[in-house]
């Protein structure tokens, strides 16, 4: 029994959209990190979505899923400072390319889009429960 | 002395009582056979096909929706889980079963007793 067909759909939006939040927040979180696990500057991630071809009850809908978590690789920004222990030999810290402006952005959009799929949701159960007031 | 005399000796109660039906022995107790009219087979409840069965189904899956929901909360309270949209989606999902559920059952029951107020 599948009442309402398009929320299997629009939970995989949100997966997606609370994957690029979690994404945005490891962003922010090392916005300051010199040193990643591979002896780098941290990278910023990016997500990037795929469609996922879906069957709910005989049609056939295109849901989405995140189809990987790439590393930006432009190169950050490099700051004198000679007392780091990152510093190279000319004193300069070469910085994660992470910029705050830009995560922001992409924080408030996850979170509008996340919203968005949210009042689908919130939609598709009200026009359930009116088709359901028919028989009052 | 009454003018009409008793009713069972009177010519006319004579002449009633010779109608088929009109004796207590007579009088039809069990169902009336008409000639050339059975009686429709009655299926029996929990056939397959049956609204039995039909309703029995609809609430055993109004009821897997509701374990659902409550392993997914289950999992999200439990800390295995980050998924607080899909726990709420499946909520709603079982809600709304559950509404059709009861809408159902009201329909059935309104149908027996607008049956039973039938006059006979």
């Amino acid at each position: 029994m599948n009442l309402i067909s398009s929320l299997s759909l629009t939970a995989g939006a949100l997966n997606a959209q609370k994957t690029r939040l979690d994404v945005v927040a490891q962003n922010i979180a090392n916005a300051q990190t010199t040193l990643g696990p591979d002896g780098r500057p941290y990278q910023r991630r990016v997500v990037s979505f795929e469609t996922e071809l879906l069957r709910v009850g005989g049609t056939p809908l295109q849901g989405v899923r995140v189809s990987g978590i790439t590393a930006d690789p432009t190169p950050g920004q490099s700051v004198y400072d000679p007392q780091h222990p990152q510093a190279n030999r000319e004193g300069y810290v070469e910085m994660p390319n992470v910029h705050l402006a830009y995560e922001m952005v992409d924080l408030m959009t996850a979170s509008r889009a996340y919203e968005a799929n949210l009042s689908v949701v919130k939609n598709a159960r009200q026009m359930a429960m009116r088709a359901l007031e028919i028989g009052r | 002395m009454s003018l009409l005399g008793p009713i069972g000796h009177s010519p006319a109660a004579s002449l009633i009582s010779r109608l088929p039906g009109a004796n207590r022995d007579d009088a039809p107790l069990g169902p009336v056979k008409l000639p050339g009219v059975t009686a429709a087979p009655t299926p029996a409840v929990n056939e397959p096909g049956g609204f039995g069965s039909v309703f029995e189904q609809l609430v055993s899956s109004v009821d897997a929706k509701q374990d659902e929901a409550q392993a997914l909360t289950r999992d999200v309270l439990l800390g295995q889980n980050d998924q607080l949209h899909q726990s709420m989606i499946a909520m709603q999902e079982a809600g709304v079963a559950f509404q059709l559920m009861v809408e159902v059952r009201n329909k059935v029951v309104e149908s027996y007793q607008e049956l039973m107020r039938m006059p006979v």
